[in-house]
């Protein structure tokens, strides 16, 4: 063999060598200071600015800050003055930053040509193809225009009529998916109002959920976990201790029902039926209130195809259960009922419900104000897309909605769309429906454009830009306006220059209503720094409309023989939008523990039955369609359903989505998200892969709980006999100025991993992928943890949010070679990076497996490390880190306090996971100081108290939980 | 043979560029650069008394000092010298036209990542400008005086009672 050392292995050990020097950490940090020329008064290099705006993600919109460093965002936090979101956000929420920096996001304009491939054009030759399209569309007659967007706010709203309006059309579709048509149907039957009711659960001693998931992507999740945190908060009433008592009728134990007392496992598709058996049964024992005005009679009527008996039978339950359920509702003092936003008879009859029982105004409330924002009804939809398929639509506008993945195939959108003569896209991350288009265009994030959203009656809210525009992209509203001002010569058609002017001219209106003595500038200035105007809703009094009830309905019946699927809106990926981002891709899904995939749900019995394993590929045949995906196997679904998670399935819609799971909407008849089907397992296995093995504490006692009858008796559940006197091997440590500690409170932690988004964004905790977290090389320092109980013992589910425990005789320290983890004169279990040599003995040491492992220096693809913190570290490969507790917010406060600028005061630290959790169940402080809220939280709940693990390890950590109350199964 | 030779050159060179990359210590303050413009401090502070916080004006409240805004220079560069009062700098930092332009200055004081320093608590705590960077009023052309490394912050922190603990700059 010739070993002579050739050219070429001269020039690899050159291109070695060079590469050794670039050690990273060796590198020298920016050579250049780059000065503003004209300084931004607003900005103070070092020193984040916060902007007020309204989050885009769901229809819910909450309000939020988000804070801005040195011209771009990077975190979001909710605002405390917005009452729906109540200060908090939702995981969804934390992850529009990756929406904004995802690198997947259209960067120019593109044009397609006839062979399918797109090109990039400058903006000026875009607008003139639009253009030039638009008016021979106007000119060739009339509505030959359509825009398709998602429902809109007022301003946008009229800029999108006047464009239409421009070019002879008054084709406007306002789709959304996952609507709530069905609510707004009921409420119109019942109560002859076309608007959405609101709900105030913490009014309510009884709450009954039929299949609406309330705590998950049900109308509003962060107004309904919070009040729902309340509502099951303990209390005493009449010299009796209690908390709410919530049942969950529903095929599969969720998020939602795992946060219940008992959950009712009905077939799906029944859930309507059953609310309609329980209105039944309050009329057929006479509990109909006599103070809500209504005829037993007129209900009998409507219920009458609903006897419990025959209902009990067709869901699968007893019929004793729907009258308990009755009584439950029309004896509590305050009650509410709610139903699946998809089922017209379940909301008909929760709305009937709450007004039987008296709870019309007290629970369920009307808001006394118009609803400004429109949603096309299902049939506007199919209409629009069948105008399309008849070739009556020459330009098609699709912004920011994506008709191909979220319509079923059998309403034909791709084959209609293709009958377009010119579509055009406008959007972030092109998806399915921008395989079809002619002519994409980048449109801005909602963080970074001028909008006013109006998410129910009587609330208005302000977007404003809060970072500077990461890609060439421009606000839909300014192009909308352009179009009309380049293609019309009467500047009537649109009074307003760009969209900041039409927001404002709205925004006249708004202050004549609100406050008309103040001045406009002093009115805008205080809405656009609160993110809106907060004016007390007027409850509007409502009774209900017997004319309009209509004729009474009959339950739907599904074969025997067949298994019905049911699929629901993934918690983080909702209705698919979520599906670019990683971090909602990576937090596990909370009761199946699931990362970067969707599964088919099923019972282990019929499983067996059908030869199916955990992983085997599924394929799911049903009238409309098919699609085939993995099987995990679960014992909290109903045993003849099956449960899809909406949301994966992409084929398009960037690097994170593709790929993964199946589209259940493939499978799906139009409008319904449930149907027969049928199973055929193939020879194929797919691995999910989840962050946590199994759901077994293995006899420790984890996470505590305690039921509501010791907690009224004051007994301290003991699991066994307490471990004998402590052995300190360490003088206890003295801290002489903080000792830090945190307090959460299991009971009102419902498990939504909105405080783990948060951390992810705070801390630069990086993403590792479906492949990393198979690997266990998860990088979350917070994590909900998952258990469930003994069978038929304690709450349904069993959730805990792990964090490190900031032991005050901690593990982790005295086994550090290099004192790289060591404890801080605050009681913190510090982490010093740059001493690590990543031994991983802390990590080894840890009973709480908090601890993680950089295997690789992190990575993100650009721009989304523009979203990264620059107050923390970025940790690289070889060392190990934790929660640190927001060390940086700790440390900035001090900072602060030593200079007089801010004291610190009890509050003035709030780290992510404590400012987002929609529960409020976290709570931060020090422990020396007696009267923190975070100490006076623990004493108020002393029983409740307690450390995990520390009875068997002495670990004496800084977290002290509050154990979850249960009822014992079948009380209540 | 020839590989055992290869290994050991391979070492060797790895080695030798490593330490070289290492020596250089590039995280501490260079004393070999050269600004873009013929700025001097000795000018500006030395000789017309300047504040160091007139024009580094955030150090007071930010963690960063601030280099200033080329707003600032012209703010005297500008008015007072179409008075007769200083000489006028019209260039380099405006273009043909009189647009001002950015200036890239080029860093003399660098930390490593790892280390979060924050100036605002060391002013409010009256440490002079001087005790870290040197007499800046006497240079024409800034360069370090300290090689500053954690022992040159420990010495200071352990005199003045201020906190030694590893979280007060390593987070």
């Amino acid at each position: 063999m010739d070993q002579k050392v050739s050219r070429r292995s001269f020039l690899k050990l050159a291109a070695a060598t060079g590469a050794a020097a670039a050690i990273p950490g060796c590198q020298p940090a920016a050579r250049h200071l780059v000065p503003y020329v004209v300084p931004d008064e607003n900005v103070t290099p070092g020193l984040p600015t916060f902007y007020a705006t309204t989050c885009a993600e769901c229809p819910a919109g909450c309000g939020m800050i988000a804070r801005n460093r040195e011209g771009r965002v990077i975190k979001l936090e909710g605002n405390p003055l917005d009452p729906i979101g109540g200060g908090s956000l939702c995981a969804r929420g934390q992850a529009a930053l990756q929406g904004l920096y995802n690198p997947d996001r259209l960067a120019a304009p593109r044009t397609r040509s006839g062979d399918g491939r797109s090109s990039p054009i400058s903006w000026q030759s875009a607008m003139a193809q639009l253009i030039s399209q638009l008016k021979a569309a106007a000119s060739a007659g009339k509505d030959r225009v359509l825009f398709f967007g998602p429902p809109q706010g007022p301003t946008l709203r009229k800029i999108t009529e006047a464009w239409l309006k421009a070019y002879n059309s008054q084709r406007l579709v306002a789709y959304e998916p996952i609507s709530y048509q069905a609510i707004t149907e009921a409420a119109q039957r019942c109560f002859g109002r076309s608007d959405k009711p609101v709900y105030q659960l913490d009014a309510a001693e009884v709450l009954v959920s039929f299949g609406a998931d309330f705590l998950e992507t049900w109308l509003s999740p962060v107004e309904y976990t919070r009040q729902y945190a309340s509502f099951r908060a303990p209390r005493k009433t009449d010299g009796k201790t209690t908390m709410g008592f919530a049942v969950y009728v529903g095929p599969r134990l969720n998020l939602t029902a795992a946060n219940c007392d008992q959950w009712l496992s009905v077939r799906p598709g029944t859930e309507g039926a059953v609310a309609m058996a329980v209105l039944n049964a309050v009329v057929e024992q006479g509990l109909v209130r006599p103070e809500s005005g209504l005829d037993p009679n007129v209900l009998r009527q409507l219920t009458a195809n609903f006897g419990p008996d025959a209902i009990a039978q067709q869901a699968g339950i007893s019929a004793e259960a729907i009258r308990k359920i009755a009584k439950q509702l029309a004896q509590a003092k305050s009650a509410v009922a709610l139903a699946g936003a998809d089922d017209e008879v379940g909301q008909m009859a929760a709305m009937l419900l709450n007004a039987a029982t008296g709870n019309l105004g007290v629970t369920m409330k009307f808001i006394d104000a118009p609803e400004l924002t429109r949603v096309s009804t299902w049939s506007e939809v199919t209409d629009a897309v069948k105008a399309m398929r008849e070739g009556a639509i020459d330009v098609l506008f699709v912004s920011q909605v994506n008709p191909v993945f979220t319509i079923p195939p059998e309403v034909g959108v791709a084959e209609a769309l293709k009958r377009v003569k010119f579509v055009v896209w406008a959007g972030g991350v092109p998806d399915e429906t921008a395989e079809f288009a002619h002519l994409l265009l980048p449109i801005d994030h909602p963080l970074e454009a001028w909008d006013d959203v109006s998410p129910r009656p009587g609330v208005m809210r302000l977007r404003q830009p809060v970072t500077r525009r990461v890609f060439d992209s421009r606000a839909l509203g300014d192009l909308l306006l352009d179009c009309i001002a380049q293609s019309s010569p009467t500047p009537s058609a649109a009074p307003w220059k760009n969209s900041l002017e039409a927001l404002k001219a709205t925004w006249r209106d708004v202050q004549n209503q609100v406050a008309p003595a103040v001045p406009f500038d002093q009115f805008w200035t205080k809405a656009l720094s609160e993110g809106g105007v907060y004016v007390e809703p007027k409850v509007a009094s409502v009774t209900v409309n017997v004319s309009t009830l209509g004729e009474p309905p009959k339950p739907q019946v599904l074969a025997d023989d067949s298994f019905a699927l049911t699929c629901f809106p993934h918690i983080f990926l909702y209705d698919g939008r979520g599906a670019d981002k990683p971090w909602l891709q990576e937090i596990p899904e909370p009761v199946s523990q699931i990362v970067w995939d969707n599964w088919l749900e099923i019972h282990p019995e019929t499983a067996k039955r059908l030869d199916i394993d955990e992983g085997r590929v599924v394929e799911v045949v049903t009238k409309s369609g098919r699609i085939a995906l993995a099987a995990h196997l679960s014992s909290r679904i109903h045993p003849q359903a099956v449960a899809i998670p909406i949301g994966q399935g992409h084929t398009a819609y960037g690097r994170y989505a593709v790929g993964r799971g199946a589209n259940p909407w493939q499978a799906l008849p139009a409008g319904r998200f449930v149907t027969a089907a049928q199973l055929r397992p193939t020879q194929e296995r797919y691995q999910l892969v989840s962050p946590l093995s199994g759901g077994d504490m293995m006899g420790r006692p984890i996470v505590e709980t305690i039921s509501l009858e010791q907690l009224e008796r004051g007994i301290v559940p003991q699991e066994e006999e307490p471990y004998p006197e402590p052995y300190n091997m360490f003088e206890p440590y003295q801290y002489p100025k903080h000792q830090w500690g945190m307090t959460i409170d299991l009971n009102a932690c419902t498990g939504c991993s909105a405080c783990v988004a948060a951390c992810y964004a705070e801390n630069n905790i990086p993403f590792v992928g479906k492949e990393g977290v198979a690997h266990s090389r998860i990088m979350s320092w917070i994590r909900i943890e998952r258990y469930w109980p003994e069978e038929g013992k304690g709450p349904l589910m069993l959730k805990m949010p792990m964090l490190c425990q900031q032991c005050g005789q901690a593990p982790c320290e005295p086994v550090c070679p290099v004192f790289a983890a060591y404890h801080t004169e605050e009681g913190l279990n510090g982490q010093i990076y740059n001493r690590c040599i990543g031994t991983r003995y802390c990590s080894n040491n840890c009973p709480y497996k908090v601890r993680r492992f950089n295997w690789f220096a992190p990575s993100w693809p650009h721009p989304l490390q523009l979203q990264l913190n620059p107050d923390v570290t970025v940790r690289g490969a070889g060392v190990m880190e934790k929660c640190t507790f927001c060390i940086q917010r700790i440390r900035f406060a001090e900072m602060q306090d030593l200079t007089g600028q801010q004291r610190l005061t009890d509050g003035a630290i709030v780290p992510a996971c404590a400012q987002s959790c929609p529960a409020k169940a976290i709570t931060f402080g020090d422990i020396k100081d007696e009267n923190s809220a975070m100490m006076r939280r623990r004493k108020e709940h002393a029983l409740r108290n307690y450390r995990a693990l520390d009875q068997y390890l002495n670990t004496q950590p800084a977290i002290v939980y509050l154990r979850s109350i249960y009822r014992e199964r079948g009380e209540g | 043979m020839r590989r055992t030779i290869i290994a050991i050159a391979v070492v060797l060179v790895v080695g030798a560029v490593g330490t070289a990359a290492v020596s250089q210590k590039p995280w501490l303050p260079r004393p070999d650069v050269v600004q873009p413009i013929p700025f001097s401090h000795r000018i500006h502070a030395g000789l017309h008394h300047i504040p160091c916080q007139y024009c580094h004006e955030y150090a007071r409240r930010s963690p960063t000092s601030g280099v200033p805004p080329v707003q600032r220079c012209i703010g005297c560069h500008g008015t007072l010298a179409q008075k007769g009062a200083l000489t006028p700098v019209t260039r380099p930092w405006t273009d043909h036209k009189g647009a001002p332009l950015e200036i890239r200055w080029n860093r003399v004081y660098t930390l490593p990542d790892f280390v979060r320093f924050a100036h605002f608590p060391h002013i409010h705590a009256g440490i002079a400008c001087q005790s870290c960077h040197g007499p800046v009023e006497t240079m024409d052309r800034v360069v370090p005086v300290y090689e500053i490394n954690m022992g040159f912050c420990l010495n200071c922190h352990a005199q003045k009672r201020a906190s030694t603990d590893c979280v007060t700059c390593h987070y």
